[in-house]
């Protein structure tokens, strides 16, 4: 990788967090944290961030919540892409998720290979 | 410093019949000396001058001395992947059982009970996350409970000797862990966030039930220190704690079946186990 790309996590289980982080920094990728959407929206104005995974079901602002509220934003924050993770399957969900602007959504459990493929692709990393 | 005191054969009956009320632990004259020891220890710390006064200190429990005693008592002997064919059991068997009748994104909690200082609820979480797949699909609750305050209080701040690490191969430990001076090792922040800590102890009934239920416990090496009316205590509270069709993870040198007929014997490739019947929710 040449300029280190930065991924924001955004998901209240410290497991998941740590399970995510553990396949993305072996793989080049400076990995930070948010425990849910308030926190998230609250510290990407003062980070760059590259990429962002997000849960749905999070305490306090769900994974939807927010990415609605960032693609509002008025600043370049708002066009960050964003990889939505979520145990959920229905149609229903896909779609609440290309509603609040996400790039992409992968069902949970997502694979290291998975989550390495779909972070390379949406942080402009050559494969 | 206190005299090394020898109790008198009263002396020593007096205080293990308060130890068992107190804790259902059984000390017997075999363990004379290794009580004495945990005795003197604490007459020094409290500066006691004879064995009359400080059992008196004991019983009132004065500057909350009656835990003290306790932690000086318990043994807190322990490592990571300690009897990691359990570990393996539960990732290859056991939590694809209980997985079955859960929604997706449904809760698992597992219970370390004694916990110690977090060796055990640090490497349940540690094996979840390397052997398990569907680690991020279900909600993972990792409680670990002990009776030894000071122990959780080891256990909360997560820093660990050469010792706890000594089965763990270099790659975990610089996966999880961050080296620091003296030979110490602290566990990642996030590991350490992943598991709550409680105070409780398994014979009292009170303090167990409001754990709440779990999918499996794990009550390794601590049944063997109780009488068979505390055993018996203790595993009839562990049943209440478990969800039907939940499983109970002993040491390997102890059967669950010569203490109660409550639970079914369950035999795995890498363990036996033992299971609360029932239909799981």
């Amino acid at each position: 990788m040449g300029v280190q790309k930065t991924i924001l996590v955004v998901d209240d289980a410290s497991l998941v967090r740590l399970y995510y982080r553990s396949t993305l920094e072996p793989a080049g990728y400076r990995v930070e944290e948010a425990l849910n959407g308030i926190e998230a929206l609250e510290r990407l104005p003062i980070m760059a961030v590259d990429l962002l995974i997000v849960d749905v079901n999070m305490p306090q602002m769900d994974g939807f919540t927010f990415l609605s509220k960032l693609r509002a934003n008025e600043s370049t924050l708002a066009s960050i892409p964003a990889l939505i993770t979520s145990t959920e399957s229905g149609e229903r969900d896909f779609e609440a998720a290309r509603a609040a602007g996400a790039n992409f959504y992968l069902v949970k459990p997502v694979e290291p290979e998975m989550l390495l493929e779909f972070a390379a692709m949406l942080c402009g990393v050559p494969q | 410093m206190a005299e090394f005191p020898v109790l008198t054969e009263e002396e020593f009956r007096r205080l293990c019949e308060y130890l068992y009320r107190r804790s259902g632990m059984i000390f017997t004259e075999a363990k004379r000396y290794y009580v004495e020891r945990r005795v003197h220890e604490r007459m020094s710390a409290t500066a006691s001058k004879s064995f009359t006064g400080y059992f008196a200190r004991l019983r009132i429990n004065a500057q909350n001395e009656s835990e003290h005693f306790v932690n000086a008592l318990t043994v807190n002997e322990t490592y990571f992947y300690r009897e990691d064919h359990q570990l393996k059991c539960l990732s290859t068997d056991i939590l694809g059982e209980r997985i079955r009748n859960k929604r997706k994104g449904g809760m698992i909690r597992i219970w370390s009970v004694p916990c110690s200082t977090g060796e055990e609820p640090f490497s349940v979480a540690m094996w979840l996350l390397e052997n398990w797949p569907l680690v991020d699909e279900y909600e993972i609750e990792i409680v670990g409970s002990d009776i030894d305050t000071k122990a959780l209080e080891q256990a909360n701040e997560g820093i660990f000797g050469k010792r706890a690490l000594m089965r763990l191969s270099p790659y975990l430990i610089g996966k999880y862990f961050s080296a620091m001076p003296g030979e110490r090792w602290s566990i990642l922040d996030d590991l350490r966030h992943s598991v709550h800590f409680s105070r409780v102890n398994i014979v009292e009934p009170n303090e167990t039930r409001i754990q709440g239920h779990f999918d499996v416990i794990f009550c390794r090496n601590v049944l063997i220190y109780f009488d068979d009316a505390s055993r018996r205590i203790a595993a009839e509270n562990l049943y209440e704690n478990l969800l039907p069709g939940g499983f109970i993870c002993l040491g390997h040198t102890e059967s669950m079946s010569r203490i109660s007929p409550l639970f079914e014997v369950r035999r795995f490739a890498d363990a036996i186990v033992y299971q609360r019947p029932g239909e799981s929710d």
